[in-house]
């Protein structure tokens, strides 16, 4: 891309207020995004930040109440019909189509609706269909489809025409886990296969985020609260150094660890069981450091105290401590004002990929 | 505080409830029947809402009964003035038969594809045809209006010859009574193909109000037509239920079953037929066509649950 | 097959992307018609209870107006006119159903966003509604015509068959004009809407004439001349069909009316194009192409 080109998303000042009773509901308020060409941008916030609205916006289907937002270079209130050639969306639980028509006759209906030829059509979603692992259910009535058929039948049509910019929004909610897996493998297969590909996520899983996200947007209440890859938002919070350690004794207890030099605390952890070791008698330590530095003299002193070291962790501060410092308040106990009962509770259904609580280290799902 | 635990196990609380679980009381059905009705009368049949009132009860079947009256003065002649109220009458018992088997149908329709309801509906412990009954009988009310505003148009405007001292009271009572269970009878039927058919099913129930149009004396006297399909007729509890009307409140109205020329002249002797033999006609047709909707509409529900059609939205 | 099933059209970059030719334009309106047609094509093969429900009842339906005709001993050609407004009942019940309440269906289905959020004309979309109506309608209409005139013993008696093809086919381009219209007016009312289609039936039916000639309505069958497709033509049809019968005169002769019809399509098209351009508009200011909102 030469420096002149213009952005895959850029918006300028984008406000967006409904007229609703009894008080109208500001939900975009003055968001400024840039995203570049090629790039994986996440959209992180909780449920009524604003994020489909945002998605809306961007895809022509909503128009801001004041402020400007271009996707490549076109301007999103007057250019629809050039922004709708180049993008697609995906959105979670959506349920669109006509339930009397087999899978690869609704996906054909949308491919004529993008000026595939006939045959082109039926060739394309035929290819889909295979790529989105749908292949047993090509004939199947899309009434009948399950939830992640009918997600990986959305994505098939949302990929029909190569869209240059993809906008999904909460793309696996309500997926079980590895529904949502296929789902976030395919899209980074998709991507991967054109250079400029770019993707707009939006999401409350703060894994979902983190595992696919180059640079993320964290929103509440239609602001944007912080921009960045989730490294630099994490070095945000990141004061100190935890690392978690599992010794096979520890004979002056955790007392003597938190004497050493550098070290902060020193405190006894439950013992983690996903490491296969719980049948054998460990002890667990959260150690807070001042820095990674300090950890050689931990070790030398363990090794002084008799201690074996049988597993050593460091512990990322993760998206949700970000999001806490941010507004002082945790994640899941954002307050919704009540104001969008249509929303299922994603936490609650077996997709969330992670707890956030839980060590930053382990691979998502 | 204290909380007495075995409060909180009854039933007000979300209990189990034995009495649940039995077959359900009188009351229980009649309750049901009564909340499906109150339910039908807020969505379709709200005579207070100006419009609804306007399209169902005076502008649909009004100009149903004026299409016919038109197409009599176009021709004119002898016949014309006595063929009149004949019509009117006819089509003014229409609208009960176009809201009731209408309003069942697209009951089901509506919970379906609407609202996506229907499911709910079926899995909940009332009846599921009391729920459906309670709909038909809000669109009914429906009905009635609209035949009473035909029938008074008719009087006032066209000609229609009333006289109120004349009207066989116990007559037209009793053949309302069984006249409406049949077109009640006729909606489930319907209903229970409209749970097995596609969206596009919002017409069926008119085009089946239409064709019924042929073979119940309606608004031609059954003799035009050639003497099988006049036995059809015969075999429908609408015909009846018309032919009692006319004869409880027009009694100088001509027969629409009999008449000169008539399969029933021909095989009775008689130019038309007794008011008993009008009663007894239409309650055994009338029995055997509800007991064919009953029979249907289990056999329905049954194979859509089967099936899995009661969640779907079929649209195309 | 290509290798990568991620990549199909490859282009340069997103701004050739975005430059359609006028040719590329166009083509994906002719396709979208094909594409949205096709459910409905699929649906009527798929399942029969149509034949039954919107052949057979809708023909008994015209032949109870005969018989209506026969009772008062009308001359034979109003057997023809009732068997021709039958035939044309279909294309209006098409409109009202499948296109007028449409939009609005879609919308409540979750459809109308992924309409809106693709390239094609949404004109374009409804003309394939309409068109995959019509197979049902048209095989309703041919056959409604075609099984009563031998039944019913109708003579037709045609002097100009080439303005009775025109008329027709100007009576189809107006009444699906004023299906878009429609469409529009239902999306914009939602709920209410549905309860127009019900207006829209019996009311009609009875101003355009559908039974008897509708010069007997006078006044009012001049008015429904002067903004009902349908009334206008029909009664055209019937003086080119029957040009033999003692038509009831007092409507203009066929020639004015297919000028009429012209009109009307002109008039309805170009409001139905700025209404859904409005309407898209608006929808798109108060956030409301979708009730599904999450
Ligand atoms: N059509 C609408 N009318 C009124 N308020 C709306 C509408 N759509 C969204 N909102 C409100 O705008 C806010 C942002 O909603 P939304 O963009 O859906 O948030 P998110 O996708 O992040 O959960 C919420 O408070 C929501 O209730
Ligand atoms: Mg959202």
């Amino acid at each position: 891309m030469s420096a002149s080109a213009p952005l895959a998303i850029e918006t300028r000042a984008l406000h967006r207020v409904y007229r609703s009773k009894p008080n109208d509901v500001v939900a975009l308020d003055g968001i400024e995004i840039e995203v570049v060409p090629g790039e994986f941008f996440g959209l992180l916030g909780p449920n009524g930040a604003g994020k489909t609205t945002l998605i809306k916006i961007l895809t022509t289907l909503l128009l801001p109440t004041s402020g400007t937002a271009r996707i490549f270079g076109f301007d999103v209130v007057h250019q629809t019909k050039e922004i709708r050639r180049i993008m697609n969306m995906v959105a979670g639980g959506e349920q669109s189509g006509y339930g009397i028509l087999e899978v690869r006759e609704q996906l054909w209906m949308f491919s004529q609706f993008y000026g595939l030829g006939s045959r082109d059509g039926w060739r394309r979603v035929d290819e889909l269909i295979d790529a989105v692992g749908l292949d047993e259910q090509r004939r199947q009535k899309v009434s009948t489809l399950s939830t992640g058929q009918r997600q990986k039948m959305n994505f098939a049509r949302g990929l029909l025409n190569d869209p240059w910019i993809f906008f999904l929004d909460e793309p696996t909610l309500g997926l079980d886990v590895s529904a949502a897996r296929a789902v976030r493998e395919l899209i980074l297969a998709w991507k991967a296969a054109v250079p400029g590909r770019t993707v707009l996520l939006t999401s409350h899983y703060m894994a979902e985020v983190d595992e696919l996200c180059e640079r993320i947007a964290i929103v509440d209440h239609g602001r944007v609260l912080a921009i960045g890859t989730p490294a630099e938002l994490k070095r945000r919070v990141q004061r100190e150094s935890i690392f978690r350690l599992e010794l096979d004794r520890l004979d002056g207890g955790t007392a003597s660890l938190a004497r050493l030099p550098g070290v902060v605390a020193a405190s006894a952890a439950a013992a983690d069981e996903a490491n296969g070791h719980d049948d054998r008698q460990t002890v667990a330590v959260n150690l807070v450091l001042h820095d990674d530095a300090a950890l050689g003299g931990v070790v030398t002193a363990l090794g002084g105290l008799g201690a074996q070291i049988q597993a050593l962790r460091k512990s990322e501060p993760t998206l949700e401590d970000v999001f806490v410092e941010l507004v002082g308040r945790g994640f899941d106990d954002a307050p919704d004002d009540g104001r969008d009962e249509s929303q299922p509770d994603g936490r609650a259904a077996a997709s969330e990929p992670r707890r956030d609580d839980e060590p930053a280290e382990e691979e998502l799902v | 505080m204290s909380i007495d635990p075995a409060a909180l196990d009854s039933p007000a609380w979300g209990g189990f409830d034995p009495a649940r679980t039995r077959g359900q009381g009188l009351r229980d059905v009649w309750r049901s029947f009564v909340t499906a009705a109150q339910l039908g009368w807020r969505n379709e049949a709200n005579w207070t809402d100006p419009i609804l009132f306007f399209i169902y009860s005076v502008a649909k079947p009004l100009s149903s009964t004026l299409i016919f009256v038109v197409m009599i003065e176009v021709i004119g002649g002898a016949a014309a003035r006595e063929f009149r109220g004949f019509v009117i009458v006819g089509t003014a018992l229409w609208a009960f038969v176009v809201a009731g088997i209408a309003g069942l149908a697209w009951s089901i329709l509506d919970d379906r594809e609407r609202y996506a309801m229907l499911k709910y509906v079926v899995v909940s412990p009332s009846d599921f045809l009391t729920v459906l009954l309670g709909r038909g009988v809000a669109r009914l009310a429906v009905g009635a209006m609209g035949a009473v505003i035909t029938l008074a148009v008719g009087v006032v405007a066209l000609g229609l010859p009333l006289e109120v001292g004349r009207i066989d009271w116990p007559l037209l009572s009793v053949v309302m009574v069984g006249g409406l269970s049949a077109v009640v009878a006729v909606g489930i039927l319907l209903a229970a193909i409209c749970i097995q058919t596609r969206q596009e099913a919002w017409s069926y129930p008119e085009a089946a109000a239409g064709a019924l149009f042929l073979v119940t004396g309606a608004v031609f006297p059954l003799s035009v037509l050639p003497a099988p399909v006049q036995v059809v007729g015969w075999a429908t509890p609408l015909t009846w239920w018309i032919e009692g009307v006319r004869l409880a409140v027009f009694p100088a109205a001509p027969s629409g079953i009999g008449g000169a020329g008539s399969a029933f002249a021909a095989f009775t002797g008689r130019l038309r037929p007794e008011p008993y033999e009008i009663v007894v006609a239409l309650l055994a047709t009338g029995a055997l066509v509800a007991l064919g909707a009953i029979v249907g509409f289990r056999v329905s529900v049954h194979r859509a649950k089967e099936r899995g059609l009661l969640d779907q939205t079929t649209g195309s | 097959m290509s290798a990568n099933p991620y990549v199909h059209r490859p282009t340069p970059g997103p701004q050739a992307a975005a430059a359609w030719t006028r040719r590329q334009i166009v083509m994906t309106n002719v396709r979208t018609v094909g594409g949205r047609a096709y459910p409905r094509v699929r649906g009527l093969a798929r399942e029969k209870s149509w034949l039954f429900f919107e052949i057979l009842l809708p023909f008994l339906t015209t032949s109870a107006f005969v018989f209506v005709y026969r009772a008062l001993q009308a001359p034979p050609e109003y057997v023809g006119f009732v068997v021709l407004g039958g035939a044309m009942t279909a294309f209006w019940l098409n409109v009202i159903w499948m296109m007028a309440s449409q939009l609005w269906w879609e919308k409540s289905q979750g459809n109308l966003e992924l309409y809106f959020a693709a390239p094609m004309d949404i004109v374009a979309v409804l003309f394939g509604m309409a068109f995959g109506g019509m197979v049902m309608s048209s095989t309703r209409a041919v056959v409604v015509l075609v099984i009563a005139t031998v039944l019913y013993g109708v003579t037709f008696s045609v002097a100009q068959w080439l303005l009775l093809v025109a008329v027709f086919m100007l009576t189809l381009a107006a009444l699906y004009g004023l299906g878009m219209v429609l469409a529009s007016l239902f999306l914009m009312w939602g709920r209410e809407a549905y309860h127009l289609t019900q207006f829209l039936t019996e009311p009609i039916y009875f101003v355009s004439g559908l039974n008897f000639p509708i010069a007997r309505l006078g006044l009012l069958g001049a008015l429904a001349i002067s903004v009902l497709p349908l009334a206008v033509g029909l009664d055209a049809m019937r003086q080119l069909a029957f040009a033999d019968a003692a038509y009831p005169g007092g409507t203009p002769p066929p020639e004015i009316e297919a000028l009429i019809l012209v009109v009307m399509t002109v008039v309805f098209l170009g409001i139905a194009r700025w209404m859904l351009r409005t309407l898209e508009r608006l929808a798109r200011r108060e956030g409301r192409l979708s009730i599904r909102w999450q």
